[in-house]
């Protein structure tokens, strides 16, 4: 087992490595930014070194200034949590030389489903279900424009070197291809310094439905179950459910083989998700798969009584898979809300600042992953999750109110936060009956008919 | 003071333009005396250096006073910081000379240190002008990126 742990990460995920490894008895080190100096995670590690000023560029992605500190502080493994370089096969590359443990799958792994279009391959060659699509990059204007008259509009232009939901566009007829085709090959280029696109069918208002993975280094590798993402804003998630109201324990068992038999085909280590979208005939399609721990990894902890952070780190130790993950089955039913400083009534306006007075919800059933407190000033230069709440309920709608009631307590003073949306969409009838898909937020917003007016509590600070 | 002492200050003084030099520090016997050039390179007549002289000796109580209360410095001091995460070492190599002391001049061009990242030497310029007062990184210990290696008048 590991001495020593570097976390190349910040915010919540630093701080949720940091618990496990504590628990694990394994020494921490935390690398942060200027702006970070006061970070939770930063108070709570064994160690700290500051590696850089404030924008990611001048820090977390810092290769060489993350190597040195972990140099310095004579460390084993780094865990990258998500984001930033956790998907950065030349990071996972150049640990590998230096003799240090990286947290997550091998940079060859990484490397192959890293590149989106490469994967559609992977999986076509596994026997999994592919959205319909180009054969490969879209180099063209006029190949675009024969591959979407192939498949059929509407469709959708994805940057290969893509992921978290940018670098996308769609086009439901030609004139409006030749536009989208340009300008998400420019903002591929910007976003990742790689403009090759490729094209799908876009599949309307889908379910994003997703597996969790985990495997070992002796060969043995299982799944977890499914989360339902569906609900998305500007393709970016906000609410996560374990399980899936549209599941079935059949479309389960056959999405989840397929997930499996995917990741072995490339020999996947540590622990990943597998990213499909389900169209309203419950036909299941292969997008991509993030080979990392992912934000909403909770929900599956919760239902699945797992730590999904600490089997990592004992992954990465060498350590074959746990027996209760090898068995696990799922119980009870979780729901994830991200709270993040942004202002829903001001089309979610990001509202960094002093949070002046912080009060979580507690009581039964009710997990905050949370870096922030009262005092604490939410900079403006990385993203603006502050909290994830975490409800489990014996049954759905259990956690659906407990998640009502714990958002009614959630008082946050000083910036402005999603807490509000949330509670609205907790008291919204489709919501509640399970009935929604990709679509769902973009309609009820701009229905106009969610209540986004702050709890009622007022504490005394 | 008696006249011995303020003869004995202003040979000091001679010596310091003699040399060259900007700080001159003494301590012996629970007498302290400090003295410090200005900025101005010009030839200082002797009134000119600040003189501070907090000592037992010279005051006579029990308590550790100023004196003569006057302002040392009339400009802040300067930063110099690591622009890297590693390790600081004073010289170029472990039997060398360091490239700078308390006292020295640099200017912006003036190699101050070496910080050593991942079996790479690297050269640390100065990036401002000025006179050395103060080494605040310890040779051979780590530095973190930010942290003040020395202070410039």
């Amino acid at each position: 087992m590991f001495e020593k742990i570097l976390i190349a990460n910040r915010g919540e995920i630093a701080l949720r490595v940091i618990r496990a490894c504590k628990e694990l008895g394994i020494r921490t080190l935390a690398i942060y930014s200027e702006a970070d100096v006061d970070s939770l995670h930063v108070q709570l590690a064994d160690e700290s070194i500051c590696i850089g000023a404030a924008p990611s560029s001048e820090s977390y992605l810092k290769i060489d200034r993350i190597m040195s500190a972990a140099e310095i502080g004579d460390v084993d493994a780094i865990h990258p949590g998500y984001g930033f370089l956790a998907e950065n096969p030349h990071f996972a590359e150049v640990c590998e030389s230096c003799n240090i443990k990286f947290i997550g799958p091998s940079s060859r792994a990484m490397q192959a489903m890293g590149d989106k279009n490469a994967a559609r391959v992977f999986a076509r060659k596994a026997g999994v279900p592919v959205t319909p699509g180009s054969d490969g990059i879209v180099e063209t204007e006029s190949d675009a424009i024969r591959i979407a008259k192939k498949i059929g509009y509407p469709v959708m232009i994805k940057a290969s070197a893509g992921g978290g939901g940018r670098g996308l566009r769609t086009a439901h007829n030609e004139p409006s291809l030749k536009s989208a085709f340009h300008s998400a090959r420019h903002e591929a280029e910007k976003a990742f310094g790689n403009e090759q696109v490729y094209i799908e069918k876009l599949i309307v208002n889908p379910h994003h439905i997703e597996f969790q993975i985990v495997a070992d280094s002796h060969g043995h590798m299982v799944h977890l179950g499914e989360r339902d993402c569906s609900i998305q804003r500007r393709n970016q998630k906000v609410i996560e459910e374990c399980p899936s109201p549209l599941m079935t324990s059949g479309l389960r068992k056959k999405m989840g083989n397929a997930a499996v038999k995917l990741a072995k085909s490339v020999g996947y280590e540590n622990v990943g998700t597998i990213e499909f979208l389900v169209d309203q005939d419950r036909h299941f399609y292969f997008i991509e798969m993030n080979t990392r721990i992912q934000v909403e990894h909770t929900i599956t902890e919760e239902v699945y009584g797992c730590d999904l952070v600490k089997e990592q780190i004992r992954i990465a130790a060498g350590e074959p898979l746990s027996p209760h993950i090898a068995h696990a089955t799922p119980r009870l039913h979780a729901i994830e809300c991200r709270i993040n400083a942004e202002d829903p009534e001001k089309d979610f306006q990001p509202s960094p600042g002093r949070i002046d007075f912080y009060y979580a919800p507690g009581g039964r059933g009710v997990r905050i992953d949370s870096h922030v407190y009262t005092g604490y000033t939410v900079p403006s230069h990385y993203d603006s999750l502050i909290a994830k709440i975490i409800t489990v309920g014996a049954t759905r709608m259990n956690a659906i109110e407990r998640m009502r009631r714990a958002l009614g307590e959630y008082y946050i003073t000083g910036i402005k936060t999603t807490v509000p949306f949330h509670a609205a969409i907790m008291r919204n009838g489709e919501f509640r009956d399970g009935n929604y898909d990709t679509s769902f937020i973009e309609r009820v917003m701009s229905s106009g008919k969610l209540d986004l007016k702050s709890p009622s509590i007022r504490l005394r600070e | 003071m008696e006249s011995k002492e303020i003869k004995e200050i202003k040979a000091i003084i001679e010596l310091m333009e003699k040399h060259d030099l900007s700080v001159f520090e003494i301590e012996k016997d629970g007498f302290r005396l400090k003295l410090q050039k200005g900025p101005a390179a010009a030839p200082a007549p002797v009134a000119s250096p600040a003189v501070i002289i907090p000592s037992k000796a010279l005051t006579g109580s029990s308590e550790t006073t100023s004196a003569v209360p006057t302002p040392i410095e009339s400009t802040p001091l300067k930063e110099i910081v690591s622009p890297m995460v590693g390790t600081f070492y004073r010289a170029g190599s472990p039997d060398g000379d360091p490239f700078v002391d308390v006292g020295k001049s640099v200017t912006e061009d003036t190699v101050v240190c070496i910080i050593e990242a991942m079996k790479v030497m690297n050269e640390i310029k100065a990036e401002t002008s000025g006179v050395i007062a103060e080494v605040v990184a310890e040779n051979g210990k780590p530095v973190q990126f930010g942290q003040a290696l020395f202070r410039v008048r």
